[in-house]
């Protein structure tokens, strides 16, 4: 069913958002939901929608509002008679863009400094970006019953403690936008594997470009705020030269930058820009410096800018693993495989063996040392832990390679 | 929605000399009462004494046992609550802010069930 498929991923987040803002209710909203895309699945075959995400919200108000009626049937004598189908004039004259967006007012409420820390992201990727429990349990590397708890105790506690709906005044920013965006960070991190854009995040992906142009709108005071809008921005932009013709990943130094999305890195640099002048730095400008001096790149002539890259990451937490591995990748360019291969050995490989970049970067240097049956163990062991197909064809092309 | 404010604190900051520090931070509770009486929201609270005028009654087993002290001997102890009624959990919060502290201390913010 491809028509709620797509409607779910492009619009089911906005829905769950508007049904939870207007409920305040998460379970609610979430059953409601799910309740209108089974009744889609149900009766899209035989009628399909002039706007599918407008049924959709259309018919989960009226589950919500089915479901709430039911809850208080008990200790009542009769109940009210049951919402209308819709008419047909109201199918014609829905809209999806009549759908209020409500997604930066259930970001606050699951990002809530109430919610425990490690269910935030888990239960933004949920309700706003509409992941399944399954999916989540895998970027978080718990077990998905687990997890599944993990979310239904954050959900209990934001109902019964009384979390607010609203979008917090600027009094209580400083504290509750910390947690806001190191959430989005793990919510955009999952989006941008998905180098292809074709799978379930890429829509979300796009819609971080909206949530986070949101965000700087209403922080332009914040630094580290900008510097995000900045990173999706950057990232993004590269979308179109992440993967070659034949769906095989591209890595960031072979992209042709002429590909890029020119007017959405010079959006990136302002906000970079307005981020520097307010003179406060932080890890997330950091960030955006490293894909803003890869931008800078116009075309596979100029030389790739490595060593801006090393002293970035010279700059950055050392205690991080990612950084570590990246700071390696531009180690081997400048200094030598066996020198980058030395700082990867250095690193606890039982912590990381769920990690694929730790196995990937491994991969390559210890093929370029011609340490070839462990180049091809580790190659291995990414390609098990490859997050989409186009990073797996690229990972067995190079392995492939390895002479 | 109703909820509890309870105040945690280390109560060696008002024994002995601290004496003046018990006499200022009462004048505090008893103005920040007034004031949340006038905006409407008190719904009750009280001061407590210290933890070692408690006595415990624990049921274990079907038989009551009493033992001298508090529920549990920590640090901070139980030292007063505010009973108030606020729309959500930020304007709750945002209360137990204006809970005078002597030093260092926390408050637990727990709303009521309804019934």
């Amino acid at each position: 069913m491809i028509a709620l498929d797509q409607t779910a991923r492009e619009a089911g987040g906005r829905i769950v958002a508007a049904l939870a803002a207007a409920f305040r209710d998460l379970d609610l909203a979430e059953e409601a939901y799910a309740e209108a895309c089974a009744r889609a699945a149900a009766v899209w075959p035989a009628a399909p929608p002039l706007d599918p995400a407008a049924w959709l919200y259309a018919t989960a108000r009226r589950c919500a509002l089915d479901m709430i009626r039911k809850r208080n049937v008990r200790g009542r004598l009769a109940p009210d008679a049951p919402e209308p189908e819709a008419s047909a004039e109201e199918i014609l004259a829905s809209d999806a863009r009549l759908i209020p967006d409500e997604r930066l007012r259930l970001i606050f409420v699951c990002c809530h400094p109430a919610v425990a820390p490690e269910a935030r992201a888990a239960l933004t990727l949920r309700l706003v970006c509409g992941l399944t429990v399954q999916e989540i349990a895998r970027a978080f590397l718990v077990a998905e019953t687990a997890m599944f708890q993990r979310l239904t105790r954050a959900k209990k506690k934001i109902a019964q403690a009384g979390v607010s709906f609203e979008v917090p005044g600027p009094e209580a920013w400083p504290e509750r936008l910390a947690a806001v965006l190191s959430t989005l960070e793990v919510a955009y991190a999952r989006a941008h594997e998905d180098a292809a854009g074709a799978g379930t995040h890429a829509g979300y992906a796009r819609e971080m470009l909206g949530l986070t142009a949101v965000l700087a709108e209403l922080l332009p005071e914040e630094p580290e705020c900008l510097a995000f809008a900045a990173t999706v921005r950057f990232a993004e932009a590269r979308r179109p030269a992440r993967l070659d013709a034949d769906g095989a990943m591209v890595p960031l130094s072979e992209q042709d930058p002429r590909l890029w999305n020119r007017p959405l890195i010079h959006e990136a640099d302002a906000l970079l820009r307005r981020a520097a002048r307010l003179n406060r730095p932080g890890p997330r400008q950091l960030r955006a410096a490293l894909h803003g001096v890869w931008c800078v790149r116009r075309s596979l002539a100029e030389p790739p800018p490595w060593s801006a890259v090393l002293a970035l990451y010279d700059l950055a937490d050392r205690d991080d693993p990612f950084v570590r591995i990246n700071r390696a990748v531009a180690l081997a360019e400048l200094g030598g495989p066996a020198v980058a291969l030395a700082e990867i050995e250095a690193l606890d490989a039982a912590r990381l063996d769920d990690f694929q970049p730790f196995h990937a970067v491994r991969a390559d240097l210890l093929a370029r040392l011609g340490r070839r049956d462990e180049a091809l163990a580790a190659y291995d062991r990414a390609i098990a832990l490859a997050p989409g197909p186009a990073e797996r064809l690229w990972l067995v092309r190079r392995r492939s390679d390895v002479t | 929605m109703q909820y509890a404010l309870l105040i945690y604190e280390n109560e060696e900051l008002y024994r002995g000399d601290n004496g003046r520090a018990l006499d200022e931070i009462i004048t505090a509770h008893v103005a920040l009462a007034k004031a949340l009486e006038e905006e409407g929201i008190l719904r009750g609270g009280s001061g407590l004494n210290t933890g070692d005028t408690a006595t415990t009654l624990r049921k274990s087993g079907g038989q009551y046992a009493l033992h001298d002290g508090p529920y549990a001997e920590a640090r901070e102890q139980l030292g007063g609550f505010y009973l108030v009624e606020v729309p959500d959990l930020d304007a709750a919060m945002a209360v137990a802010k204006r809970i005078p502290l002597a030093g260092d201390g926390s408050v637990e913010v727990r709303p009521t069930t309804d019934c």
